[in-house]
């Protein structure tokens, strides 16, 4: 097989060593790389009963065989690890030039794992590598840590590293690497906190041998343009390149997909306003701040240059803006840009942090916190001071209420009581994303069911069978009628089907943004073929994706899922909202859809791979 | 004529305009929320967008373009999300 080193590098940061291991072709034909290689690594070297602090938990940096292609979105990597806020194996995918360059220094993943007494950084310089003392970076935010260790080594690194969240162990902490783009959810930057791990840097000088060059630099050709062209076809601030995912905001609205005031409204005109593309380039002075190969562009470098709120760097993207902003009904667009980098400097997923805010917002309104508990902030809906302020304490893990919304919803709100719960928008542990289940039906059954990450917007994108439009027509999913989003219509098979998709794509190590500017399955087949000489069907891609998908779900099980954990959703999407087009919806038969699921899945009733699904995807090798 | 639209395969008289397929879709899409939407804020008819082999179809040359047998037509929402 090509496009792969057929090789791993293994760091025992107990044992201060780092040695390569060999991986035989069947691991990638199986399993691609990616989030595939991470779901592999953790079967085979995290047993029942390793837990996420634990040093034998294993952090897994994984390209795929798509880094070293010259192609638009070829620019993924994913981390995985058992994760702080679900408790289960998780992964999480970013992109800049750390995946690429990881490739290029003759590697398909690192795999981190024991505990150091001491801060350190690690350096990999192709075939070189060592561990090196990181105590004068320790306590410094994200961005600094990766300054000092560049300015240490040498700019042509590309870097991940941690800020004091993922320090102090906050359960959603991320980690970042250029100061643009993060693995931001479940929580892996606290993975890397507790082993003492600030950064890892990376650099090499190889190019990885493809099946078939000269089909791959056409098949590059011809995606690239047509990406670039389809983008510049809108109006400008229905462009990606112009202000990336921001623009969502406008067009979500109308179809009731905003979260709003922890998920209690359906409209918000202010923040439609303040938020609008137009406001977000000019405001925030947005300017495209490309990843490598990439045509459609949609990170921003942004600039407020003066007032309280005055910073230069990364401009929110829609789950910030959304989680941060609508949901916490803040409409400053500088508060909410401000805030949102602190965030990334403190290293914290902006969606759950947004959803604890708001969390914790409605804990003020509701009297069960008050300014004794708040550090004297008003904590009122809206309050732009009062919010960035909190973000603050819970980067820093001040004591009291920074430490206890640090834990995220799920632990803060059994702590506190006072019926929060109640209000806690989270799942197994974890936040959600600004996809409003009551506007596309197949959002609940997504989060409820899936297995890569736990409720995840990312790891099963269905909502955008509606709210983005994405079709799969090489898998069926085409002809779709506006009203099923308040049906239960063949959500269990198009659930499925984006569940796959999201695990072959992670896997692949693709940019799932390129789906907007028409990036087909067919694009992603191609390329993997031209690279790799698989030879692969559309539907031995899709079987690539079922194999993943049911792995991720035997170490659910092998680290504590059970069935009824599916069934324990946020109240809140049950209460129904009073505008807007999903006005008095509300996803009544969710129960059903899960069972529904499982069958598709080829589960039993439990929710559990039946040894002949196993067996058909490859996997009864597998079973415990 | 045999032509695949999103992979779905058409029946279309020889000689059929590519604005006639533009038309098709153009009909059948024009009720959903978020093409109404951007219809609405831009003014524009030209919403949705294709490609043609691969190949993205400039708005000015749906007129003239004349489909053939075998064509691989894709259609793309104006949308991007996150």
């Amino acid at each position: 097989m090509k496009s792969i080193w057929n090789k791993i590098l293994k760091v025992d940061l107990t044992a201060r060593t780092c040695k390569t291991e060999q991986m035989p072709d069947e691991v990638y034909q199986k399993f691609l790389g990616g989030a595939g290689m991470n779901a592999y690594i953790l079967w085979r070297e995290c047993p029942r009963g390793t837990t996420t602090f634990d040093p034998a938990n294993r952090l897994t940096f994984a390209p795929g065989p798509m880094q070293g292609l010259k192609q638009s979105g070829a620019a993924k990597w994913t981390a995985g690890a058992i994760s702080p806020s679900i408790n289960m194996n998780a992964d999480s995918a970013a992109t800049a030039s750390f995946g690429i360059e990881i490739k290029e220094a003759g590697y398909d993943a690192i795999v981190v794992h024991g505990r150091s007494d001491k801060p350190v950084y690690v350096i990999v310089d192709d075939e070189k590598t060592e561990i090196k003392d990181a105590a004068d970076l320790w306590g410094k935010n994200a961005y600094e840590a990766e300054d000092g260790i560049q300015e240490a080594e040498g700019e042509k690194f590309e870097c991940v590293t941690i800020g004091q969240a993922g320090e102090l162990g906050v359960r959603y902490a991320n980690i970042q690497s250029r100061k643009k783009s993060f693995v931001g959810r479940c929580g892996l930057g606290a993975v890397m906190g507790s082993k003492m791990l600030k950064g890892i840097a990376i650099r090499g000088s190889q190019s990885v041998e493809v099946h078939d060059p000269k089909e791959v630099d056409r098949l590059n050709k011809e995606i690239n343009k047509r990406l670039a062209e389809l983008d510049k076809l809108n109006d400008e601030w229905l462009q990606i390149k112009r202000v990336g995912t921001a623009l969502a905001t406008e067009l979500f609205a109308p179809q009731g997909n905003l979260p709003i005031k922890n998920y209690q409204l359906a409209d918000f005109p202010s923040g439609v306003k303040n938020f609008h593309a137009s406001n977000y380039a000019k405001q925030l002075n947005a300017k495209p701040w490309p990843c490598q190969y990439c045509t459609i562009q949609c990170h921003n470098n942004c600039e407020v240059k003066q007032g309280p709120y005055a910073y230069k760097g990364k401009g929110p993207e829609y789950e910030s803006f959304a989680m941060v902003g609508f949901n916490t009904m803040v409409d400053d667009i500088k508060a909410v840009a401000y805030a949102c980098e602190l965030a990334n400097l403190y290293s914290m997923d902006t969606i759950s942090l947004g959803v604890v805010i708001a969390w914790a917002m409605e804990c003020y309104e509701k009297g069960v916190i008050t300014k004794k508990d708040t550090y004297g902030l008003d904590l009122s809906w809206g309050n732009a001071e009062a919010m960035v302020e909190i973000v603050r304490k819970i980067g820093t893990r001040a004591d009291g209420l920074g430490y206890l919304l640090g834990e995220g919803t799920r632990i803060a709100s059994e702590r506190l009581g006072g019926g929060s719960e109640d209000w806690a928008v989270q799942m197994k542990g974890q936040e959600i994303a600004a996809h409003n289940w009551r506007a596309q039906y197949i959002s609940a059954l997504n989060y409820c069911t899936g297995v890569a990450s736990g409720p995840n917007h990312e790891r099963g994108n269905s909502q955008h069978i509606w709210v983005g439009h994405v079709r799969l027509p090489e898998w069926g999913i085409d002809e779709v009628e506006n009203e099923e989003r308040w049906s239960w219509n063949k959500t269990a098979d198009r659930n499925a089907k984006f569940h796959d998709y999201c695990n072959v794509i992670n896997s692949a190590c693709h940019c799932k943004f390129m789906e907007f500017r028409g990036y087909t399955l067919t694009d992603l087949c191609n390329t993997i073929n031209a690279a790799t000489g698989m030879g692969w069907s559309l539907e031995d891609l899709r079987r690539c994706g079922d194999r993943i998908t049911q792995l991720q779900k035997l170490l659910n099980i092998r680290y504590g899922w059970k069935k009824e954990h599916d069934f324990k959703y946020p109240k809140r999407f049950m209460e129904p909202v009073q505008e807007g087009p999903a006005a008095g919806k509300v996803p009544v038969g969710l129960e059903g859809a899960i069972m529904d699921y499982y069958k598709e899945r080829g589960w039993d009733e439990e929710g559990r791979p039946t040894a002949a699904k196993l067996k058909e995807v490859g996997l009864e090798d597998f079973i415990e | 004529m045999k032509v695949f639209i999103n992979l779905k395969e058409w029946d279309f008289p020889n000689g059929t305009k590519f604005i006639d397929v533009v038309d098709i879709i153009r009909e059948a899409k024009k009720n959903e929320p978020m093409i109404k939407t951007i219809r609405e804020k831009t003014g524009k008819a030209n919403i949705i967008l294709f490609a043609l082999n691969g190949r993205v179809v400039q708005p000015q040359e749906y007129e003239s373009l004349e489909i053939k047998e075998g064509d691989n037509i894709r259609w793309f929402h104006p949308y991007a999300g996150g």
